[in-house]
Order: structure tokens, then C-alpha cells, then sequence
């Protein structure tokens, strides 16, 4: 049987005269990756055996073999991270593959538009991500003694007869619950319109469980910006000052990048 | 003196990060074969990334020594419950 290919990003056709494609492993861990020109822009794939990788196999892995689908993840975000270094890439979905070379170059062509206004957009700029966490303990404590509703309450609530102070108090802690959310978007919020004086573009992400993060730290905020190179450096000095000031509240700020521009290459 | 940006830079990235940008949000284009994970749902993905994390933990906490089963089935039990998905091991 023939090749498949596999695109792991397309990049500016220009940017690839300026310099020499560096050598990588492919997704088999045998094969390199190389340049498909088309037209003005260049797509960065690898030849994949299509017995070994038929969809039905790549279903199969992806659902039952989890060592599997980690080190092939790591392989395509570490491939497209590397380009994103030197190039201007758009990354591609994990396992996108093409039977040929021709179906490959017409889907390009026939995208040729949007991947120029989405190079525009990405050159010379970098995406980042944020993720605030928030130790609710010491944020609570701050809540509850600082919010005068709360504390009126607590007032009502030492007034009143025992029994009733029982089911007046499970109250209160619901109150100052919803007083607590309501004081971390309040300041995540106010830290992300803060921010955006640095970006081009920013993204608010949904929040990742406990179950997910592996903290004892709620997350409270998690987006991605799209920033000029230039002002990445004095964008994370600003977060590296909120840590300062903000850690001893319980706040935790976890910056990562640069990513690969997924979350800004959007064709739709 | 480093950067803040080369601080960050040389940090470890969660496979889970990983996923959440590769599977959903790298450019999804015409392809002849659509490996599409029907319906990624974080959690469930999330499931999957926390027993290969647990069972590399217990690897790690016990050394050279084969995991135990029952230890791993258990946590996995208890995982599955925590995030209240259906169980998709068979024991």
C-alpha cells in the first residue's frame, strides 16, 4: 500500500527561502519531515505507512492505548513548537492525514485566502497562556470578615434562638460561597482587562476541575492571548507582579508558552 | 539574570495542556481520513490522563516493584467515581 501524509503545519512559502528546513523524526520515529510548496504556502508533513496507520488503527490507539497517545501527542505539539520557532506555522488538529500529495495540495489551494490573512494575523506574534488559581481558604476567611452584608447576618444570626441559628448559618455559608466566586471573577476579570494592554488578542477558556489540574487549588481563570514578541517579556513581568503582591491572598498565577498559535488560527 | 519569558519557557507542559490544544483547537481542515475523537469531553480524556498519571505514580512510589493490582484497580475505582463517568474498564 501507499503513503499517507501527515500535515503537522503549514507555513509562509517565503519564510522557507530564507533558510533551510531542519531535520526531524516524522510520526513513525523513522521517517523526516519535509516541505510541501503550494503556491505561496508550505506544508509541513511526513509519509506514514498506511498499512501500519489506517484510520481503524489510529481510532484504536487513541481510545485504548494511552501510552501511545501521549507519546504521539508529544511528538506533534513538539514538532509544530519547533517549527513555530523558526517559522510562522498554523498548527494542524492531531492526525490530520491525506492520501495523497495531490488531495493534500488541492485542500491547500483551496484554503489558500484564509491561511494568508491568518499568517498576517500570527506573524511576529506569540500565544500565550494563563491559568489563575486561587487558594479559596485564605480568599474566604477575607470575604466572610470584610463583606458587610455577611457580617450583618452573622450579627441577625448570634440573635437568634439556637435551632434556628442551625439553619440560618447553613445560609450564611452559602451566601459567603457565592460571595467568594463572585470576588475571584471580579478580580480575574479585572487582571485579564489589565492585561489585554499588552495583547492583540485575548480568550477566555472554560476552567479545568480539580479532577483535571491535580491542585488543591481551584482555577479561577484560564485564557490565551496573542502577543507581540516584543511585549511578551513586559507582559509577564505584569503577572509576575500580581504573583507578588496577590500570593499572600492565596492567588497562584501559572503562565505558560509560547504555544503554537492554536487558539488564534481559526478558519472559521 | 534570565528573563521572566526564559523562566517560564523551560517549564514542563502537562500532557493534558497538550491535548486540550491538539485535539480541539489545531486547525481543523478538509483531510481524507477525519480522526476525529467524536466529542472529546475534557473530563473523560481527563479520566484517562489521570490513571496513566496514577499508575506512572504508583510506579514511581514503589520502585522496581510490579505495580499491585488491587491498588491500581482501586484508585482507578475511585477516580471513575470522582468524575462520574461510566466505567469503561472491565475488570
Amino acid at each position: 500500500m501507499g503513503d499517507l501524509l501527515y500535515l503537522y503545519g503549514l507555513i509562509p512559502t517565503k519564510e522557507t527561502t530564507e533558510q533551510s528546513f531542519p531535520s526531524f523524526k516524522g510520526f513513525d520515529n523513522e521517517r523526516e519531515l519535509y516541505p510541501i510548496p503550494v503556491g505561496d504556502t508550505t506544508a509541513i508533513v511526513c509519509n506514514l505507512d498506511s498499512g501500519e496507520y489506517s484510520e481503524d488503527s489510529i481510532k484504536e490507539k487513541i481510545n485504548n492505548d494511552m501510552q501511545w497517545l501521549q507519546e504521539k501527542a508529544f511528538h506533534h505539539h513538539e514538532t509544530v513548537l519547533t517549527l513555530s520557532k523558526a517559522f510562522t506555522v498554523i498548527p494542524l488538529k492531531f492526525c490530520t492525514l491525506y492520501k495523497n500529495k495531490d488531495s493534500l495540495t488541492q485542500t491547500v489551494q483551496s484554503n489558500q485566502a484564509k491561511m494568508e490573512s491568518t499568517f498576517e494575523l500570527l506573524e511576529g506574534n506569540e500565544e500565550w497562556n494563563l491559568k489563575i488559581y486561587c487558594d479559596d481558604k485564605i480568599l474566604k476567611e477575607q470575604v466572610s470578615e470584610n463583606n458587610p452584608a455577611i457580617e450583618a447576618k452573622r450579627i441577625e444570626i448570634n440573635e437568634l434562638p439556637k435551632g434556628r441559628q442551625f439553619f440560618e448559618k447553613k445560609k450564611l455559608d452559602k451566601l459567603i460561597e457565592s460571595e467568594l466566586e463572585e470576588e475571584k471573577n471580579r478580580v480575574s476579570e479585572e487582571i485579564h482587562f489589565q492585561l489585554k494592554e499588552f495583547v492583540l488578542q485575548g480568550n477566555v477558556k472554560r476552567n479545568w476541575s480539580k479532577d483535571v489540574t491535580g491542585k488543591d487549588e481551584n482555577m479561577t481563570w484560564n485564557s490565551v492571548y496573542l502577543i507581540p514578541k516584543s511585549d511578551v517579556e513586559p507582559f509577564l513581568e505584569k503577572i509576575q507582579q500580581y504573583e507578588k503582591e496577590m500570593k499572600e491572598m492565596g492567588w497562584q498565577f501559572a503562565p505558560s508558552g509560547p504555544w503554537p498559535a492554536y487558539h488564534f488560527s481559526s478558519f472559521s | 539574570m534570565s528573563t521572566v519569558r526564559e523562566t517560564i519557557e523551560n517549564k514542563d507542559i502537562g500532557l493534558i495542556d497538550i491535548l486540550d490544544v491538539i485535539l480541539d483547537k489545531g486547525v481543523a481542515i478538509k483531510a481524507d481520513l477525519v480522526i476525529s475523537i467524536a466529542g472529546v469531553d475534557l473530563v473523560y480524556l481527563d479520566l484517562r490522563v489521570l490513571i496513566a498519571s496514577v499508575e506512572s505514580l504508583v510506579q514511581a512510589q514503589q520502585g522496581n516493584r510490579t505495580i499491585n493490582s488491587a491498588d491500581f484497580d482501586q484508585q482507578r475505582e475511585a477516580l471513575t467515581d470522582a468524575t462520574g463517568q461510566p466505567n469503561k474498564w472491565q475488570d
